[in-house]
């Protein structure tokens, strides 16, 4: 029991870890982006930071069943269920400024998703939840609801992933253009993993499937940090760098190629 | 004319392909307008004047004309039917066929890079 309960509390604890320090290091590179980018870039930022502040009580709350105090964990789960419901507001903005350009249009469409997470909360509150029943690998809470407040929840979920596919999809049928893979593709990939394994932890009842899916959010929110901040081995595979045109020849290699040419 | 020509679209379709290297034809302002007021023109005679409605911003009548006769009658892609008037062949209305997609290319080449854009 121990042993379970303790890898889950260091799972959630380097989730909030690793995802609240990505938030604040994007935040701080924010003026290395382009005006352009801005926008996307402080939704990136809310929505790692909203991760982060799901995971923060998750994991007071698998301490608190690990020592036993079942009221500690159930305020904490009723606190973790707010930034969970609020959650897909910065990404769809994210994803319909990418897409569309457009920040006003960005902005309605991520507002009638805080209406919908506010309507969850609504539902989540006044149903209320069973537990928490503690196994040997996680402490478990069922919300105390028939199906339509999950088919609610996957909702609020599975159009925002949709939408991420739909660009990822654009981006794989425009394969007449160089894409940065590294810079483009892998944090969509990311943020769908996080994004999706984040529902999979809070609906499961079964805690294996929990634990294996906050391993999986650790593993999307790595992969997110290393698509931004690539390491060497990323660079030589994926030609990483900060934009496309970086995997150009540097300019004193040009210089040096351009007095080779013979005219 | 069958429909207006959006000569800002063309320019900026053209200043793409200049500055991938490609010069002439698609990157070339004068070449793209040409062909699409003579594609639009096709059932009927081009003037010269239906040309430089949408040219005369960009060069002067002599280079019009000089390119008319170097390029689009030198290798067939119009005909002189009369002084200042010219009629499309087949060969001219595929090059504008091919001119048509150079800017869905360009269209889809300026979405993507705009999305990448806007990534941060």
């Amino acid at each position: 029991m121990i042993t379970g309960l303790l890898l889950n509390i260091i799972i959630c604890f380097a989730i909030t870890i690793s995802s609240l320090t990505f938030a604040f290091v994007l935040a701080r590179n924010g003026g290395e982006h382009s005006e352009k980018s801005k926008p996307a870039l402080w939704a990136l930022v809310a929505f790692w930071t909203i991760v982060g502040a799901t995971y923060l009580p998750t994991t007071i709350r698998m301490i608190a069943a690990y020592m036993g105090k079942p009221t500690i964990d159930t305020i904490m789960y009723n606190i973790s269920a707010i930034p969970f419901a609020f959650i897909s507001v910065p990404l769809v903005f994210f994803i319909m400024y990418v897409m569309i350009g457009n920040k006003n249009i960005s902005k309605y469409v991520s507002f009638m998703f805080m209406i919908f997470g506010a309507s969850y909360l609504g539902l989540f509150y006044s149903s209320g939840a069973i537990g928490p029943q503690v196994t040997e690998l996680s402490s478990i809470f069922i919300v105390n609801s028939d199906i339509a407040i999950q088919i609610y929840l996957m909702g609020l979920f599975i159009f925002p992933t949709a939408m991420i596919l739909g660009l990822l999809l654009l981006m794989f049928i425009t394969s007449s253009i160089t894409i940065s893979i590294h810079r483009t593709v892998l944090p969509l990939v990311a943020i769908s993993f996080v994004f999706d394994f984040i529902l999979t932890d809070f609906i499961t009842p079964v805690d294996t499937i929990q634990i294996a899916s906050r391993v999986f959010v650790l593993v999307g929110t790595v992969q997110a940090f290393l698509a931004y901040f690539p390491q060497t081995v990323f660079n030589d595979r994926f030609c990483a760098k900060n934009n496309v045109e970086t995997c150009e020849t540097d300019e004193n290699d040009k210089t040096e190629y351009e007095d080779n040419i013979d005219v | 004319m069958s429909d207006e020509i959006d000569v800002e679209l063309e320019q900026k379709v053209a200043d793409y392909y200049k500055s991938i290297g490609i010069n002439q034809g698609p990157g070339d302002i004068q070449y793209r307008l040409i062909l699409k007021v003579l594609e639009n023109n096709s059932d009927r005679i081009t003037e010269f004047a239906d040309i430089r409605k949408y040219t005369d911003q960009f060069a002067d009548r002599g280079s019009i004309g000089s390119k008319i006769k170097t390029i689009f009658q030198l290798e067939g892609l119009v005909k002189k039917v009369k002084r200042g008037g010219y009629k499309v062949t087949d060969k001219g209305l595929m090059a504008a066929s091919f001119l048509k997609s150079t800017t869905t290319f360009y269209k889809k080449v300026k979405r993507m890079s705009d999305i990448i854009e806007r990534m941060p």
